[in-house]
């Protein structure tokens, strides 16, 4: 038997010791993840801005629409990449953070992606995965790009039509609040595809890292619930019955 | 109380680190390379993934310990400061080389736990292995706060003035009050002995003759033996002198018995104070008595006293009966109220009589 008097001063120290060390390493990974980010805006910014040019000028031959496969797979790496939302000790998932919904004033931001209430020529309405241009605030309106430029021209939509997509991922070990439970109604974005559909949730996610497990299961007849999208960062397969 | 509560309740986090290989390939691959050789942007991705995975364990490593730490700051308040000083002066050299290793286990990066499904991720089971961690909180015991006893005290200290009398008491009185019957021997007074002068200076004579013998040993003298015999018939004569022309008073006191009783009913009733040359002896010397030394009197008073309180303390206990019994029948007439009845006959003349037994009880008691 040990008969050790551990002092609570010194637990005391011993704890802030080893609360120092987490916090530094904490600083310098968020300080890389920074960094990342950084890049990446740059390249996106690089990307918007060859893509306003490209539109604008008539004189350049009409841009290759993207192979649909490519398309795909940019999409899929770009949902997977979505940063992970670590929050410091204390602090809540901001808006758009999985499931968490954005602030009622928020205005999307040139290049942002949206799921964007379209009406077809036939007359059904379809939820497409879109890109913001630029938003109208006498009219409130969005101008949004189908992210699938193959023939599907610019569309103007009111705010009420446009829902922004998350922007990060909520990491189901620390934030599981944010995270949309299941049964829960949401928009999915259909794989292989750029169209939104309702649909219920299976699981959630339970790891961060690349065993998204989120499958999301058919249902019909279920009341409208449009206010609820399907974050984006998550992995869907559909699984049918 | 057990030891656990003494302990604040922490719990034992396993964090285990990381395997940078496993997990985080690119990371790892990535760090080994010189400065020169840079990061493709293609790889950008998979190091944002596996830099997030990083950050997340030790954002939860991070909260656990702020966890634990605000169990411990709280904990500490709770005990107070006693506590603390009393543990500050422990010597603990074995603590700190404890924690030395324990930091390098905790060095690695904490990692995913085992997938215990969504959301509950935080708190890990507490090994057995690391019962001295936890419980190696002073095993002392904690000074109590010292417990006000004052008031405790107090009424012990006042209860035998006011408890009530016992029978045993009564007769402790009884027994003192009872004339004493072999007072004649206290009544003899015994034969003068030596007048005290006298006696001193023979026990002086003795002491010095005493002296002398010792010296004579010592000296080994011959003249000794005769001083001494010498000096013991002049001591004698000289006492027998002196006898004769003193002429000592009685050893007692010049009044008799009877002056001596008088006079000490006097004394006690305050009319005389008591005379320092005259000693009057104690009649009632018992040593019963402890220290009381009271006189038949005042005795007898105590004991009348005694009757009386205790006549009044039975009255009493009959006063407390019959109180209850005014409330059971208060209480039955209630009830039946209640019940939207008019009381019978027969609860009036419950009620009547216990109220009328009461009141004289209390006259009784007044009287």
């Amino acid at each position: 038997s040990i008969a050790v008097i551990e002092t609570n001063p010194r637990k005391l120290r011993a704890l802030m010791l080893l609360m120092e060390a987490a916090e530094r390493e904490c600083v310098i990974l968020r300080h890389a993840l920074d960094k990342i980010a950084e890049i990446k805006s740059l390249l996106e910014e690089r990307r918007i801005a060859a893509k306003m040019a490209g539109v604008y000028s008539d004189s350049d031959p009409p841009r290759k629409t993207m192979r649909r496969g490519v398309l795909m797979t940019l999409l899929q790496q770009s949902a997977m990449t979505l940063p992970l939302w670590i929050g410091k000790p204390g602090e809540s998932p901001p808006p758009l953070c999985g499931a968490t919904p954005a602030s009622s004033d928020y205005v999307a931001k040139q290049g942002d992606k949206v799921a964007a209430r379209v009406k077809s020529v036939e007359g059904d309405e379809q939820w497409i995965l879109a890109e913001v241009v630029s938003y109208n605030h006498s009219t409130n309106k969005y101008e949004v790009d189908d992210i699938d430029e193959e023939g599907k021209e610019r569309h103007m939509l009111s705010r009420r039509r446009i829902i922004p997509l998350p922007q990060w991922k909520a990491n189901p070990e620390t934030d599981p609040e944010a995270l949309f439970s299941k049964d829960q109604l949401v928009l999915a974005l259909y794989p292989q595809t750029t169209c939104f559909y309702r649909a219920l949730i299976h699981t959630p996610p339970h790891r961060v890292r690349f065993y998204f497990d989120r499958r999301v299961c058919d249902g019909s007849n279920i009341p409208q619930s449009v206010n609820v999208a399907a974050p984006r960062g998550k992995k869907q397969t559909w699984r049918k019955r | 109380m057990s030891e656990l509560k003494d302990c604040p309740p922490l719990k034992y986090y396993d964090f285990k680190p990381v395997e940078h290989v496993k997990v985080c390939p690119r990371y790892t691959a990535v760090l080994g390379r010189s400065e020169d050789d840079g990061i493709g942007i293609e790889e950008l991705d998979t190091l944002q993934l596996e830099l997030e995975t990083l950050l997340s364990s030790a954002t939860r490593r991070l909260r656990a310990l702020e966890e634990q730490r605000q169990i411990l700051t709280d904990w500490q308040d709770k005990k107070g400061d006693k506590r603390f000083l009393k543990l500050g002066k422990d010597p603990d050299p074995a603590a700190s080389s404890r924690h030395k290793p324990k930091k390098q286990k905790l060095d690695g990066k904490g990692g995913h736990g085992p997938g215990q499904g969504p959301g509950r991720p935080k708190t890990k089971n507490l090994q057995p292995k690391v019962q001295e961690y936890e419980f190696t909180d002073d095993p002392q015991d904690i000074p109590r706060n010292p417990k006000n006893d004052a008031p405790n005290r107090f009424w012990a200290s006042v209860e035998p003035y006011c408890a009530d009398i016992t029978n045993e008491e009564v007769r402790l009185l009884e027994e003192l009050l009872k004339p004493p019957e072999d007072e004649a021997d206290y009544f003899k007074i015994p034969a003068l002995g030596k007048h005290y002068s006298q006696r001193w200076a023979q026990e002086d004579l003795l002491e010095e003759q005493r002296e002398g013998a010792r010296a004579n040993d010592k000296k080994k003298s011959v003249m000794g033996g005769p001083l001494s015999e010498l000096d013991a018939k002049d001591v004698d004569s000289l006492l027998k002198k002196s006898e004769s022309q003193h002429e000592s008073p009685e050893d007692g006191c010049p009044f008799g018995p009877l002056t001596q009783r008088l006079l000490q009913a006097l004394v006690e009733e305050n009319i005389i104070s008591p005379m320092e040359d005259s000693p009057i002896p104690d009649i009632s010397g018992k040593d019963a008595n402890d220290g009381a030394g009271t006189s038949p009197r005042s005795q007898g008073k105590a004991f009348r006293l005694a009757k009386e309180e205790m006549r009044k303390q039975e009255l009493r206990q009959r006063v407390r009966v019959s109180d209850n019994e005014v409330m059971e029948a208060f209480r039955r007439i209630m009830a039946a109220r209640q019940k939207k009845r008019t009381p019978t006959k027969k609860e009036k003349d419950q009620a009547w009589k216990a109220l009328k037994e009461r009141e004289s009880i209390l006259k009784l008691l007044d009287g």
